[in-house]
């Protein structure tokens, strides 16, 4: 509860001058403790509480078989355990031993298995590119040259007041929570990137001041994904995506449902309104090899999203 | 290293921490890490940006995990603070866990030039010998999904 006391475990060593506290009346407590040791900060603590005793309760619920039908959807069955995979709390190793103790078929936990391997797939990369991984993997692939991108997060983004219910509503859950269902944070980065172009590298990094599970490897290179710097062709959706997999929460109440709305249209118009003609995108990907040519090939018209449990923003998916 | 003290750093927050395992009950410490925090580092934040520092959120979350552990708290500069508290232990040596961060890996060698470091490594997700093609995901998957399938047992009937 908020309002219980919050004490470290005890230390078998004597406390030395300069060191935090370590025990704390309430989290209200703690939060302003915090605020004073680290004043620029922006904002208070999160809801969402770390340490091992709440992954443990997160991980006690895990159902691979339900993630695997569910996960793309906003309400859908996450497992929430990015943040304290990100930061060590549980190792990937941990996590794949409890999803296979709940394993009774090996097609209804591959899903999830599979996720985690997409944050070891990120984390090696990380380990290969180092600090590089903030520069473009690749040549945009959407006509416009990377100085056509704006540097700075404008305002109406900063302020959640964009007009769009759906993007304000999860840039608000951004800033109080630091998390979001990986779908809303690929519609927020595509809008972001494609609609309001901006640089990838802004985004990205104001991903990384707010999200618990901010992990510059998964966060960059993801963003980079929906740029089109790490994949064969940028990442947009359209309000029908947007509609189905969020069950039409946030069109239901936005000004724009009815006229206006900026993603209400085809594909085809939307790379058309968004895209400048780029007549070699063919011959840059085979020369390239496609670094991720699995994950394009997948994003035909019919394949499915992915709502990661792992990364920050985790690895990108097909559109629909 | 008869005296070690054990460095904790943001990637390794849990008590599967192999410092943490390999040397229960030795002082152990944690940095908050000031220029990290502010935004001036590419775990952070892009090197060629202006700097904008973590949200509260952020520190939050980690001060709670880390209050879970048997670790000291301290912030600043993460190499002196880590040899301070080093000094006031009487440590020989610095354990720690390795990291895929490059923050991390110039901290330790920062740390070096004072007192040796043993840097121990965590369990992996899935053990791949040799180059490991990242080329893209579907290829490190068909080498790497096998391996990780290989651990699970079919439960009986």
């Amino acid at each position: 509860m908020a309002s219980d006391p919050i004490a470290g475990v005890p230390l078998p060593w004597p406390d030395q001058p300069g060191e935090l506290p370590r025990h704390f009346r309430n989290r209200q407590a703690l939060a302003q403790t915090l605020e004073q040791l680290f004043p620029e900060a922006a904002g208070s603590l999160s809801p969402v509480r770390g340490g091992r005793h709440q992954a443990d309760t997160l991980l006690a619920r895990l159902q691979p078989e339900r993630y695997a039908k569910g996960r793309n959807f906003l309400d859908g069955p996450v497992t929430r355990l990015s943040p304290y995979i990100r930061h060590g709390v549980l190792t990937l190793a941990e996590v794949r031993e409890a999803v296979f103790a709940r394993t009774r078929s090996r097609q209804g936990s591959e899903k999830l298995i599979n996720e985690l391997g997409w944050r070891d797939y990120w984390q090696r990369l990380w380990q290969q590119l180092g600090d590089g991984l903030w520069r473009d993997q690749e040549e945009l692939k959407t006509g416009h040259s990377a100085a056509a991108y704006a540097r700075e997060l404008p305002a109406d983004i900063l302020e959640a007041r964009t007009g769009l219910a759906c993007m304000d509503g999860f840039i608000e859950e951004l800033h109080g929570t630091g998390w979001l269902h990986n779908h809303a944070r690929m519609w927020l980065a595509a809008y972001l990137v494609h609609w309001r172009r901006i640089r990838w590298q802004t985004g990205a990094q104001w991903f990384l001041q707010h999200l618990l599970d901010g992990d510059p490897a998964s966060n960059a290179l993801s963003w980079q994904w929906v740029a089109s710097s790490f994949s064969h062709k940028p990442y947009i959706f359209n309000r029908g995506n947007l509609e189905r997999y969020s069950n039409g929460r946030a069109c239901r109440h936005c000004p724009l449902a009815t006229e206006g709305c900026p993603f209400e249209a085809s594909y085809e118009q939307l790379e058309a309104d968004l895209f400048a003609p780029m007549p070699t995108i063919r011959a840059t990907d085979n020369r390239r090899g496609g670094r991720d040519a699995s994950r394009s090939g997948n994003r035909g018209r019919s394949g499915t999203t992915q709502g990661s449990s792992t990364t920050a923003l985790s690895r990108p998916t097909p559109r629909r | 290293m008869q005296r070690p003290i054990l460095w904790i750093h943001g990637e390794a927050l849990g008590p599967a921490n192999p410092a943490l395992v390999a040397h229960p009950g030795r002082p152990a410490v944690f940095v908050f890490d000031s220029a990290l925090l502010l935004g001036r580092s590419a775990s952070t934040g892009d090197p060629s940006s202006p700097a904008e520092p973590v949200s509260l959120k952020r520190i939050g979350f980690l001060y709670e995990c880390l209050l879970e552990l048997p670790v000291s708290l301290r912030r600043g500069d993460v190499a002196e603070e880590v040899l301070t508290f080093a000094a006031a232990h009487g440590a020989d040596g610095i354990v720690t866990c390795a990291s895929n961060d490059p923050r991390v890996a110039r901290i330790t060698e920062t740390l070096l030039r004072q007192l040796p470091v043993q840097v121990l490594a965590v369990e992996p997700f899935v053990q791949l010998d040799g180059p490991v093609d990242l080329g893209r995901f579907s290829r490190y998957w068909r080498r790497a999904e096998p391996q990780v399938w290989a651990g699970w047992r079919e439960p009986g009937p």
